[in-house]
């Protein structure tokens, strides 16, 4: 199958997956049922059976009245678009969601008030105007923001459409014609060369050495070879057909061209059938839009609550209809967070660009927190656990194992290289080697050069660079007279070669194979540097060795040399290798060595973070169990203490059947076993074991393990590269394809795409979104608080009739001005403690707003804040003329156009507008207040546990330039846009700003003491109500 | 897949009572008795403590008050003026001036507002020098000037029971806001003009509208108990072809230059606009 590939037959060789393969591994899985159903029988069907079939014809092809007729009846062959949500649609979405229903309602009120007040020539009326039109602009200007981010994640289908090849070489009416491939209908006879995109699902009927490139569909990059035999029962298996948007990667000179019938047009190919599954999957919701949803609901429910039963109070009070509903409105605009969405999308968005320098490339920005929040993990091995890369791990010469360093940037090679043995080991290894660097790379490490050759022989060849340097210098000096390459019936690879000893005119014959093939032809074997014949006691220990090296997993190859006898082998001597003119026995077995595709270096340490997150690992590969469990030993996926029931049956010496499954921790599961499985066998294995590997699994299985997994209630994230892989990329949790080896398609259904491939960069990412996790609920916290501060002075403004203490233009200046900045600030917040020494969170106990965040923010600082803030608003009353005792109760005189001689405790009279003034002196004096101590709301939010100085107050530099820019506007706002009226904000006696200062140290102080009292008695009652 | 299937109505009022009241743990909204009496005790304490302290602080801030003289008058540093009597309406008067049930809210407000000025109430009041600013910073007992009521000639409620209303010459008081401290510069009156010439004849009491300076400044409730604040009447005289239709009125302060009688946003600050409707 693959040139040179000698060695793909020894016990234990991981057999290359195929899509084939992974396809007829399915049948329990009703998606792939759906697949593999659809396929019709064309693969066993004679060239003339097909004609017949699809009434066509090999030599003249379809008639263009026939095709006309065809493609009217299947329509184009393309790919149906999903039907996607109109753009207005999606924008109106974001225009009623979250808090917006809540806003329009506010505007719609004001409108109303507005309307009626100007019927009744109230001078004040345009002020509801103009309220009603901020709203309005807060709404659509928050739903643009949203609308954009959203619009930002791409469309999985618009890869698949882009992968329609554009024109198709077609035998029509006997003649060859060049059409759009769109135009293709079932029966067509085309043509196809090497470099082309298979313009539709073909079976094959003239062909020669054509190989194709299945990567789009299976995420394999290793070209398949098709022909026009029947080979399976399959017809994915099979190899004489080719799908739909794979490529063809070569057809062999003689012909040039490969030549099929058009079998599936369509959305009925393959890949069209993949499409459409994909798109049938839903998208859960994310666990963070979950959470939000659940904090809109908690918030309006606030909101909507306190607003109508301040109505019923103010009506019962005696109110106008009219001004209650003012009230309603402010009441609504205190209670919401307006600016809090935006920030969360901001610090999800900050989150995911961290993330993307740590090589995780989050698209879709909810699944920021949804990768905090996963408890199970599915990953792929080859290249996401592995190095994607054949490497030396095992040596066996001298009788002896040596173990060989098989990490990413190896420089040396440290085990014992003293012994003979290991000299002639290594000068096989050196010249019985076909692969060779590309030219032009010296300076470049060994690790990274690209080797023309295959995977074992690129092994080979970096491993002697390695050790013995120039490698192509020492080919050089021993010069190769004759070579048999490696085929599938010797399953050997031969070459001779002159010595570089100029003394010695001998020539050498080395050869490598498969272990058992290679033995056979030997009669010596090396040890130390001398021959020693070959007894059964030293057939024995090579047995032993070859069985302990393959039971790891690894690929082994044995070398053996023959020093041909000078008198017989003159210098002069032709050798030929057809009639093998040499000696291709008795010779002198040397050593074995093993390779494995080792595991990323980074890759173990990883796996022991996230099982100390309390996260599950399961590796899901198209790998042979023993490899792969040999992988997962490695890495710590299955820990070296725990068996699997196979090994207690070994261990114990019992059959499988009398094993309590229940001791064993770790299970190896082959996809012919889940074939058979019920959904309650799956789950039972799940829940079961702690350590899980599917082996020779497909990845139309991974969906299946997917969807078990998730019925436990775990939140999964999944690793895929192919095509196939997307369905259960988009059933997951969390989706994540491959950035190197994966497809556009995956890459689309995906969530999030791993630039590097590597496992341990999905550990960052889950770090980053647990850490998120805890910083927007100090987002949400900090946020909330000042809604109390907000809202108080609505309530006692309507029960104590004093004046309005803030006015509702202020409160938004609060909520989409001075606040963003330091909420999003708190994104930048590092870890309290080792937040990857926690379990995942569980999807229904640990709100993102529990009911201890919304008591404390609000019942305690907020609260706090309002004390503050009133004691400012009291001050600027009481130092202007009006002592508190005065204010209360005199809202309506206090309101009333008509007053002009209001009288304040000392005897002075106020026209109307100086008492407007003043009011927006007290509004900006709250206003200011609300800022102070939100700048202390914004310093204990730091930590929920620790103290802040145990975190550090200066750690967090955004934080500062939160308070500085909170600091900053408030600035701006009282004194640089003091002068503009409409804005309601006065320049402001530089002393008020002080005047909240020691509620600030207070809030500070307290909540130093709460989480003393947290630390200090962990699980007592303070604890369980103060914890957010 | 892990969808949640809807729970049935009688599961889920099943689990709202056992919310509301749960008689295995005996929780009654979520928490026991004892929890709940936990968390209201807490809550006393803590909004408890938070009320001492914002009493306090409140009690500190008044303690830097002076009873006498607030602290800051930046926000009133020009007077608005006022009139008198001052109808519900939007200072709209409509009368009948045959119809004394039509004015007799307007003659009532008078007559009551008139009282504080009456001579028996301006008994300790002192006769102040005319003309100039009554300065008694030094004093520790602030004089208040007498205000006699006959200055107000027609207008005084004495000549015209009725104020004129009844004869078509109805009187309005207008009045200068009090403002502690306030020192009008150069010789503060009052000037009232109709919007359109030669319906109304407006006569002045004291002549010319005159404000004495003699009633300034204004020491403040507590200090200057018994201030009364100078008043100047203004006679309308509605000429026979104003009647039945609106006169529009605007008085205010002239001859005074720290006295502002123009302000774009305060229609009241040093001026004051009302409309007359008399019919017959």
């Amino acid at each position: 199958m693959k040139v040179g590939c000698h060695a793909s037959s020894s016990i234990h060789a991981p057999r290359p997956r195929q899509f084939g393969d992974k396809m007829s591994a399915v049948c329990c899985c009703a998606h792939c049922d759906f697949l593999s159903l659809g396929m019709q029988d064309d693969h066993r069907l004679s060239t003339s059976e097909l004609e017949k079939k699809y009434g066509t014809s090999i030599d003249k092809g379809l008639s263009s009245a026939r095709a006309a007729e065809i493609l009217a009846r299947d329509g184009p062959n393309a790919l149906t678009p999903p039907k996607a949500t109109p753009e207005i649609v999606k924008f109106l979405k974001q225009m009623i969601g979250g808090f917006s229903i809540l806003l329009w309602i506010g505007a719609a009120f004001s409108w109303i008030s507005f309307g009626i007040q100007l019927a009744q020539g109230v001078d004040s009326a345009f002020d509801n105007l103009y309220l009603g039109v901020v709203l309005a602009l807060v709404v659509i200007l928050t739903g643009i923001f949203a609308y954009y981010q959203e619009a930002k994640s791409t469309n999985i289908m618009a890869s698949f459409s882009k992968m329609i090849p554009q024109q198709a070489l077609v035998l029509r009416d006997a003649e060859k014609k060049e059409l759009p491939a769109d135009q293709l209908v079932v029966g067509d006879i085309v043509e196809i060369k090497g470099g082309d995109r298979i313009p539709a699902d073909i079976r094959l009927i003239f062909t020669q050495g054509c190989k194709v490139d299945n990567s789009s569909l299976t995420g394999e990059s290793e070209p398949q070879s098709r022909s026009c035999d029947f080979t399976h029962e399959n017809p994915l298996e099979t190899r004489n057909i080719a799908f739909y948007s794979t490529t063809c990667v070569e057809v062999c000179v003689p012909a040039g061209t490969a030549t099929g019938i058009v079998i599936n047009t369509g959305d009925r190919t393959i890949i069209g059938r993949i499409a459409s599954l994909a798109s049938g999957v839903g998208n859960e919701k994310t666990p963070i839009a979950i959470e939000i949803e659940h904090f809109v609901y908690l918030v309006a429910g606030v909101a909507i609550s306190i607003g109508v039963l301040f109505f019923i109070i103010s009506v019962s009070m005696r109110y106008k209809i009219l001004d209650s509903i003012i009230f309603l409105i402010g009441i609504i605009v205190a209670n919401v967070p307006e600016g809090l969405l935006a920030t969360v999308t901001v610090s999800l968005s900050l989150t995911a660009k961290r993330m993307a320098k740590k090589n995780c490339l989050v698209k879709n920005l909810e699944a920021v927190e949804t990768l905090g929040s996963t408890s199970i993990i599915c990953s792929d091995k080859t290249g996401t656990l592995t190095q994607n890369r054949m490497t030396v791990a095992h040596l066996w010469f001298d009788n002896q194992i040596y173990s060989a360093d098989t990490s990413e940037d190896q420089t040396t090679q440290s085990f014992d290289q003293s012994s003979p043995s290991w000299a002639a080991l290594s000068k096989i290894v050196t010249l019985c080697n076909r692969a060779e660097f590309r030219p032009g790379q010296e300076n470049l490490p060994i690790m990274k050069r690209v080797v023309v050759g295959d995977a074992s022989e690129t092994a080979l060849l970096k491993f002697s660079e390695v050790i013995l340097g120039d490698v192509m210098n020492i080919r050089a000096q021993n010069k190769k007279v004759a070579e048999i390459p490696f085929n599938s019936t010797n399953k050997f690879q031969l070459s001779i070669h002159e010595t570089d000893d100029p003394h010695d005119k001998r020539f050498l014959l080395v050869m490598k194979g498969a272990p058992e093939r290679i033995l056979e032809r030997c009669s010596t074997i090396m040890i130390n540097g001398k021959e020693e014949p070959l007894d059964s006691e030293k057939a024995e220990a090579f047995q032993t060795a070859y069985m302990e090296l393959g039971g790891m997993g690894e690929r082994v190859l044995g070398f053996c040399h023959l020093y041909l006898p000078e008198n017989e082998f003159p210098e002069t001597f032709q050798f030929d290798t057809d009639s093998m003119n040499f000696p291709t026995s008795n010779l002198c077995f040397v050593g074995l060595l093993s390779m494995i595709d080792p595991p990323r270096s980074t890759v173990p340490d990883a796996v022991s973070k996230c099982r100390s997150a309390g996260i599950k690992v399961i590796m899901v590969t198209g790998d042979h169990p023993i490899t792969a469990k040999a992988i997962a030993k490695s890495v710590g996926i299955i820990s070296a203490t725990s068996e699997t029931v196979e090994d207690i049956a070994k261990r114990l010496n019992i059959p499988v059947e009398q094993v309590n499954r229940r001791e064993a921790t770790a299970a190896v599961v082959n996809g012919m076993e889940l074939k058979e499985m019920s959904a309650e066998q799956l789950d039972e294995i799940l829940r079961e074991h702690a350590e899980i590997v599917f082996a020779r699994t497909s990845p139309q299985q991974k969906l299946i393990i997917v969807e078990g997994c998730q019925r436990q209630g775990a939140v999964v994230a999944v690793t895929g590269d192919g095509v196939n892989d997307s369905p259960a990329l988009k059933k997951a949790d969390i989706g994540i394809a491959m950035g190197i080896a994966g497809s556009d398609a995956a890459k689309n259904a995906a969530d999030m795409v791993l630039l590097d491939d590597n496992f341990a960069s999905i550990v960052t990412g889950v770090e980053e979104g647990r850490l998120i996790f805890d910083n927007l609920k100090k987002t949400i916290a900090y946020t909330l608080t000042k809604n109390i501060a907000e809202l108080c002075p609505f309530l006692i403004y309507i029960i104590a009739s004093i004046p309005m203490p803030i006015g509702t233009i202020t409160i938004l200046f609060i909520d989409l001005g001075t606040d963003i900045i330091p909420s999003v600030a708190l994104a930048y917040e590092k870890a309290e403690s080792d937040i990857m020494n926690r379990r995942p969170r569980n999807k229904r106990r640990d709100r993102l707003v529990n009911e201890q965040l919304a008591v404390y923010s609000y019942l305690q600082i907020g609260i706090m804040q309002s004390v503050g803030a009133f004691v400012t608003y009291f001050t600027v009353y009481a130092e202007q003329g009006f002592l508190p005792s005065t204010l209360l109760g005199v809202r309506v005189d206090w309101e009333s156009n008509a007053i002009n001689d209001f009288e304040d405790s000392y005897g002075q009279q106020w026209t109307k507008y100086q008492r407007t003034y003043l009011q927006w002196t007290g509004y900006t004096a709250f206003f200011v207040s609300i800022t102070i101590q939100q700048v202390a709301d914004l310093i204990i939010r730091k930590t929920r546990r620790n103290s802040i100085f145990r975190q550090g107050l200066f750690r967090n530099k955004v934080i500062w330039v939160g308070i500085f820019s909170q600091i900053g506007i408030a600035l701006i706002l009282t004194y640089g846009l003091g002068h503009v009226t409409a804005l309601n904000f006065t320049p402001l006696r530089f002393q008020y700003w002080f005047v909240a200062v020691p509620f600030a140290i207070l809030i500070w102080v307290y909540d130093e003491i709460r989480k003393l009292l947290i630390r200090r008695y962990p699980g007592s009652w303070w604890d369980k109500n103060m914890y957010y | 897949m892990t969808k949640e299937t809807k729970k049935p109505f009688r599961q889920s009022m099943a689990e709202w009572r056992q919310f509301i009241y749960n008689p295995n743990s005996g929780e009654f909204l979520g928490r026991t008795a004892k929890s709940w009496g936990l968390i209201l005790l807490f809550y006393l304490v803590f909004y408890g403590f938070l009320a001492a302290l914002f009493t306090f602080t409140m009690w500190v801030m008044l303690q830097t008050l002076s009873s006498d003289i607030p602290k800051y008058r930046d926000r009133i540093s020009s007077p608005g003026l006022m009139i008198s009597p001052k109808p519900d309406t939007a200072l709209e008067f409509y009368f009948n001036k045959s119809d004394s049930q039509s004015y007799s809210e307007y003659v009532t407000t008078l007559q009551n507002f008139l009282e504080s000025y009456n001579d028996s109430k301006q008994s300790q009041n002192i006769v102040c020098t005319p003309g100039q600013i009554f300065d008694q910073s030094d004093a520790a007992v602030k004089k208040a000037c007498q205000f006699n009521i006959s200055q107000l000639g027609q207008c005084s409620g004495k000549e015209d029971a009725n104020f004129g209303y009844s004869k078509g010459t109805p009187c309005v008081l207008v009045k200068m806001n009090r403002i502690i401290g306030l020192k009008p510069e150069g010789e503060p009156r009052i000037e009232c003009t109709p919007k359109e010439e030669g319906m109304v004849n407006i006569n002045y009491f004291p002549p010319n509208g005159m404000m004495d300076l003699m009633y300034f400044p204004y020491y403040g409730k507590s200090l200057h108990a018994h201030y009364l604040q100078p008043l100047v009447a203004v006679q309308l005289a509605i000429s026979p072809n104003g009647t039945k239709e609106e006169i529009a009125i605007e008085c205010k302060i002239l001859g005074s230059p720290n006295l502002k009688n123009q302000d774009d946003r305060d229609k009241f600050l040093g001026r004051i606009a009302f409309k007359v409707l008399m019919s017959e």
